[in-house]
């Protein structure tokens, strides 16, 4: 079936879109702004008239791009990044300033292929006997796998518990808008024509994503030039051989931390990179330890690689399953949506081709990343200095593009413009954007197949627990959730130490108090990865934005 | 940008030490709207052959949901536990807010919506481009104008002519190549 995905991948029209995907995913990864969610938002009105195999290409190649693209901002950018890019900056930007940001871009890059291409084997082996098993699930069990997403992306991936939950009220809220699937009523319709279609899930995505951001950003926009730390040599240089020793084993170890981690529905990359990193450092010794803090190189290859596996775990359940767990993840559902592909437990079976297709080129754009990225760091580094009054002033002009594209109306761009300011408070108050967008875009499956299932028992509710593989879930989730307060809790710890030591950047690390503070994560996740991988930690999924 | 507004009235949020107003109003929306979800639903028709759980049931647990949620944050809120503003590269979470921009380009886009159909879309988005680079501090002038004006001119080709999406070309009619 691969073999088939590949012959599929392979044609030479497949590979130019595949191409063209890695590029502009990784320039939208190298800017601040965008993300791959967003951009996946945008292009997918624009790229209507694609047919589904080369419109999927594109979006695959955009979400391994924009990780790729990350890296690269977190390491040469002088600026204090989000927080999900902040661990790969830790080492990467002290590295860089260091005069040795070629090998932290080299062991990103090349930490990302090796996970991203062994995540992938995993993901092709893996997830025949996820849908196998997926496809003999009934409404029941899809419901409670549902509540698992809503509740692990809404409650666990912010800050704040109560924000994300409102977060995800209102994308569920927004879903109910429009007809009734089921009985064909007008719901929260007010009598406009407008409503009665619903609203439109891209115009949703595209301004939380694009207007608020761009809005949010100008209310408080960094003034000044934009310092981008120097690289110096060339790249072919970039990975001497003592980088080579030190970086293998953490790329391993950071591969087989994030794959895990992505494939559970309580994942992101956030945590994975986390983990990762609170892992190098314990296992580094002597003099590496010492440099923790400074520049280590297992500091950002370790985290990258996890990276970039918890992308292509997170592809698992929702190749599988239909279940989004990120907001890139949930946009990729809209676009199998847009082209009438039935997401779900049937997906694998009845698109097989194209699934494997989208496979296939998740290896070929990975290798395609691998040889593009460290020649062409020039130009990202241009992408990066490009004046922000026009990155965003473009941005809005992408963001009304899209929105027109939708319906061809320009009540369209009105309604974008509201969501989009609605996300600006969002951001402004700090409000998670993920939870919204997944519970707009899982609701309507969610509630059709809650009252499936409550049909068939007639409307007792005690069915929705009683059967064996839904209870199961039902009882992980409430261990998920004991077990991500405890880690929660130490990595506001291990956060709090590495405040500290980023404002005094000599203390050396490892020595003082601090080996306490940091003991209790690596050790959690060195002593108990898989479960550990299941509890999630507080930091905004802004990779997915 | 010359045009920021120190101590707008509203922009309290980030170091006043009194009530965050915006922060509490926002809380106090996400309740509302769960009450206008319950008002609204009750118009809901259910039709009496639905199976046990009709159209209502899911907008009355959301609106529930929201309610809750909603009172919940309006407790933090008062309690002084603040959400913490998004960060990001480009995000100076130490500047004032500077609403006189946020409303600029609001009120460009808004602009745009109305003159995509007299206009056409190149017309339209030009002046989008450069009126919010020019709200952002782009200067000078006669830059953020070529930029624009390129910028529409390839957006309208590359969509309209190459990729088929049906933008109004204005100007542009009968110019195959810009899909007119």
């Amino acid at each position: 079936m691969l073999m088939q995905g590949f012959a599929t991948a392979m044609q030479p029209m497949y590979l130019l879109f595949a191409l063209g995907g890695v590029l502009v995913g990784t320039a939208v990864g190298v800017l601040p702004g965008i993300g791959p969610a967003m951009t996946v938002a945008l292009l997918m009105p624009i790229t209507y008239s694609l047919e589904p195999t080369a419109a999927i290409i594109v979006f695959a190649g955009i979400y391994y791009g924009g990780m790729y693209g990350g890296s690269t901002t977190s390491i040469l950018l002088n600026t204090p990044g989000e927080s999900s890019s902040i661990v790969t900056a830790l080492e990467g930007n002290k590295m860089a300033k260091a005069g040795r940001g070629a090998a932290a871009l080299a062991t990103a890059a090349v930490g990302s292929f090796v996970a991203g291409t062994i995540a992938t084997v995993l993901l092709s082996f893996l997830a025949p006997y996820v849908a196998a098993f997926a496809v003999q699930i009934g409404p029941v069990e899809y419901v409670a796998l549902m509540v698992v997403a809503f509740l692990t992306v809404g409650a666990l991936l912010g800050s704040s518990v109560l924000r994300g939950l409102a977060s995800l009220g209102l994308g569920l809220f927004i879903a109910t808008v429009g007809f009734d699937s089921l009985t064909a009523q007008q719901r929260y319709t007010f009598g406009s024509p407008f409503l009665a279609d619903g609203i439109d899930v891209v115009l949703v995505a595209v301004g939380l994503f694009a207007v608020g951001e761009a809005l949010y950003v100008a209310s408080r926009l960094r003034h000044g030039p934009i310092k981008v730390i120097p690289v110096t040599g060339g790249w072919t240089s970039w990975l001497r051989k003592d980088d080579l020793r030190r970086s293998w084993k953490p790329w391993l170890r950071g591969t087989l931390i994030g794959f895990p981690v992505g494939t559970i529905p309580a994942g992101g990359a956030d945590v994975a990179t986390f983990l990762s990193y609170a892992s190098e450092r314990k296992l580094a010794k002597g003099e590496n330890k010492k440099q923790f803090g400074k520049g280590a190189i297992e500091g950002v290859a370790g985290p990258e690689a996890a990276n970039n596996a918890a992308a292509a775990g997170v592809l698992v359940p929702l190749l599988t399953l239909g279940i989004p767990t990120t907001a890139t993840a949930a946009m990729m559902l809209v676009a199998f949506q847009r082209y009438q592909i039935p997401v779900g437990p049937q997906l694998f079976e009845s698109n097989s081709a194209l699934v494997w297709a989208l496979i296939a080129s998740l290896y070929v754009g990975n290798l395609m990343l691998l040889v593009l990225n460290l020649p062409l760091v020039g130009i990202w580094v241009k992408i990066l200095q490009i004046p922000r009054p026009y990155l965003y002033a473009g941005i809005l002009v992408f963001a009304v593009l899209g929105a027109f594209s939708v319906n061809f109306t320009p009540i369209d761009v009105i309604i974008l413009l509201i969501v989009g300011i609605l996300g600006f408070f969002m951001r402004r108050f700090g409000y998670p954007i993920a939870p919204m967008v997944v519970g707009l875009i899982l609701g309507p499956i969610f509630e059709s197949q809650l009252r499936r299932s409550l049909a068939i028992s007639q409307g007792d509710p005690v069915a929705l627990v009683q059967s064996p593989v839904a209870a199961t879930i039902y009882v992980v989730l409430i261990i998920i959730f004991g077990l991500s307060f405890l880690l929660k809790r130490r990595q506001r710890q291990f956060e709090a130490m590495v405040a500290e030591n980023a404002d005094a950047p000599d203390v050396v690390r490892g020595s003082a108090e601090a080996p306490e503070a940091l003991a209790a994560p690596a050790a959690t996740a060195s002593t108990a990865p898989a479960s550990t991988a299941t509890a999630t930690a507080p930091s905004r999924e802004d990779t997915d934005r | 940008m010359s045009t920021s507004v120190q101590n707008a009235p509203g922009s309290g949020t980030a170091a006043a030490p009194g009530l965050p107003i915006g922060e509490l109003i926002f809380a106090l929306i996400i309740v509302s709207i769960g009450v206008v979800g319950f008002v609204a639903g009750a118009g809901i028709q259910t039709p009496p052959s639905a199976s046990d759980i009709g159209p209502r049931a899911f907008p009355f647990a959301v609106s529930g949901l929201l309610v809750v949620v909603g009172a919940g944050l309006v407790i933090q809120v008062l309690r002084g536990h603040r959400g913490s503003a998004d960060e990001g590269e480009d995000v100076d979470l130490d500047a004032s807010t500077d609403w006189l921009t946020v409303g600029k380009l609001a009120g460009l886009v808004l602009l745009h919506a109305f003159l995509i159909v007299p206009l056409g879309w190149p017309i339209a988005a030009a002046i989008l481009f450069f009126g919010a680079a020019w709200s952002l501090g782009a200067r000078p002038w006669w830059r953020n104008l070529i930029t624009a004006i390129l910028l529409a001119l390839v957006l309208q080709f590359v969509f309209g002519g190459l990729l088929g999406v049906s933008l109004p070309p204005g100007f542009l009619e009968g110019f195959g190549v810009f899909g007119g």
